[in-house]
């Protein structure tokens, strides 16, 4: 047992400083390390953008369609469970959900529109001051 | 709604002449977010609207621009752009000349103009304001128009998350190829690292995780973790992931133990039984110990014909920093950066099971 967790330490410990290391490379020292490996800088480089793109239009569509509906959230009471998000409609409190991994959403808010929503503007901004 | 949809595709209002001068070219890079003071430009005629916007975006640090009707707004945009963000009230009147009360009209306005704007700048961050609806699939806009965010709801949080998301949006972008190197071989050492705790995920997942714990929740409660924009956004970024990571190692750790008493089970007669009695020994398996000895071993033998690269590997395996590793091999600075070039170059090459196109971490 003790023999495992050396290991699982030691490797961790290992990666951990070989990640951090990246970090001090300079430009030109990334873009030979990628070459070396066979790969072009920029075509190594894109999928990443996409994966933080991706990942921004996950919660995109998650308003997108709260806002539909007609539910409104607080983007601050976001709270995390184990594989996801969870929030409730200020208005109806009815919940949503989003899969971290997948980017995929849940949630009775999702069902149907908001019933509470029918509020001026004015009184929707004073009440979020409070 | 088909009636107001008819009036889209119709002609604005003011006719949009040709600019002066050649469209400003989107901002860039990363650092210029964060070395100018932001600005903003809010196109809105109702004044007590237009009051309550100005100090919700004063609050956030934003140097406020105003105009009242849809040509000022222009004429400001091409006099003073870039802007960090352009918001347009969905019903904001062409001009101040004469009462234009039929609100079709209005709104082909405020959509011509996000499209004037959309045309001399692609990439500059809008929002538009649609007070006067219940919800987004109320408001129409053209195709071109359905990517820019709508602010239904005046209240100051579903601004400044709006707010939040154009600048994130606008970094992501901003990143230059050896920045997303960077955050790409970064989580993939991290991902690996993790070993069995990062129970299937990989380093896309990290990334991920990251981007949206940046986005969603707030630093008070814990939640979530935004963007300084006194830290360079990769730097936010490599933050989060090695946060994420390691919460991810200590909730693996958590769950790999279980008090008896908090397992009561019973059998079919109602009998308690005791959880152990249909569980395998505790310890790890022989054969699990073997796999992790198996690939320290295996990045060890990767590296049998370079001496240095064992020494400097051997060296951090054991936790050492680069001085000591330096000292301890005789390694002098050059040999010790070359050395860790070379393993960094063949761990990550796709026949180790790097980001050549694989998936690890499983």
């Amino acid at each position: 047992m003790a023999d495992k967790k050396n290991h699982d330490e030691h490797l961790e410990k290992l990666m951990n400083q070989l990640a951090d290391s990246v970090l001090g490379l300079s430009d030109e020292a990334i873009c030979a390390e990628t070459r070396e490996v066979g790969a072009d800088p920029e075509q190594e480089a894109e999928p990443t953008r996409l994966v933080l793109r991706q990942a921004s239009k996950a919660l995109d569509n998650v308003n997108e369609r709260l806002s539909n509906l007609g539910h409104a959230i607080n983007p601050n009471d976001w709270w995390r469970g184990q594989w996801g998000y969870h929030n409730n409609c200020l208005n109806c409190g009815s919940s949503v959900s989003v899969t971290t991994s997948t980017g995929g959403m849940q949630g009775e808010a999702l069902d149907g529109l908001c019933l509470e929503s029918d509020q001026s503007p004015i009184r929707k901004w004073e009440a979020s001051r409070k | 709604m088909a009636h107001l949809l008819s009036f889209i595709d119709t002609r604005p209002e003011f006719e949009i002449p040709n600019p002066p001068n050649p469209p400003e070219p989107p901002l860039s890079p990363t650092k210029s977010i964060n070395a100018a003071p932001k600005s903003a430009l809010l196109v809105e005629n109702d004044t007590s609207l237009l009051n309550l916007l100005k100090r919700s975006f004063k609050d956030e640090g934003y140097v406020v621009r105003t105009a009242a009707n849809s040509e000022e707004g222009l004429r400001l945009y091409r006099d003073c752009a870039p802007f960090n963000v352009v918001l347009i009230d969905y019903c904001v009147p062409p001009s101040n000349e004469g009462e234009i009360d039929h609100c079709a009209l209005l709104q082909t306005n405020a959509i011509a103009l996000a499209m004037t704007i959309r045309e001399l700048n692609p990439s500059q961050g809008m929002i538009i304001a649609a007070f006067d609806y219940r919800n987004a699939s109320e408001v129409p806009r053209p195709s071109e128009l359905m990517h820019i965010p709508l602010l239904i709801d005046i209240s100051n949080f579903q601004l400044r998350s709006l707010l939040e998301k154009i600048e994130v949006d606008r970094a992501i972008e901003s990143l230059t190829s050896p920045e997303l190197l960077r955050l790409q071989q970064f989580a993939d050492f991290r991902v690996r690292g993790l070993g069995r705790a990062a129970r299937g995920r990989t380093c896309e997942d990290l990334l991920h995780e990251a981007l949206l714990r940046t986005l969603i929740g707030a630093e008070d409660t814990r939640q979530g973790r935004h963007w300084n924009k006194d830290v360079d956004f990769v730097m936010h970024l490599t933050g989060a992931m090695r946060s994420i990571s390691s919460c991810w190692k200590r909730q693996f750790t958590e769950k790999e133990a279980y008090l008896i008493s908090e397992l009561p089970i019973h059998d079919a007669e109602g009998q308690e039984q005791s959880p152990l009695d249909n569980v395998a020994s505790g310890h790890t398996a022989a054969d699990q110990c073997l796999i992790e000895k198996d690939e320290e071993d295996r990045v060890l033998a990767i590296f049998k014909d370079d001496p240095e690269a064992i020494q400097v590997l051997q060296g951090l395996l054991d936790g050492l920093k680069k001085n000591e590793i330096m000292l301890r091999y005789g390694l002098g600075e050059k040999q010790y950066a070359a050395a860790a070039r070379r393993i960094r170059v063949k761990l990550l090459g796709p026949r180790n099971g790097g980001s050549g196109g694989e998936k690890h971490g499983r």
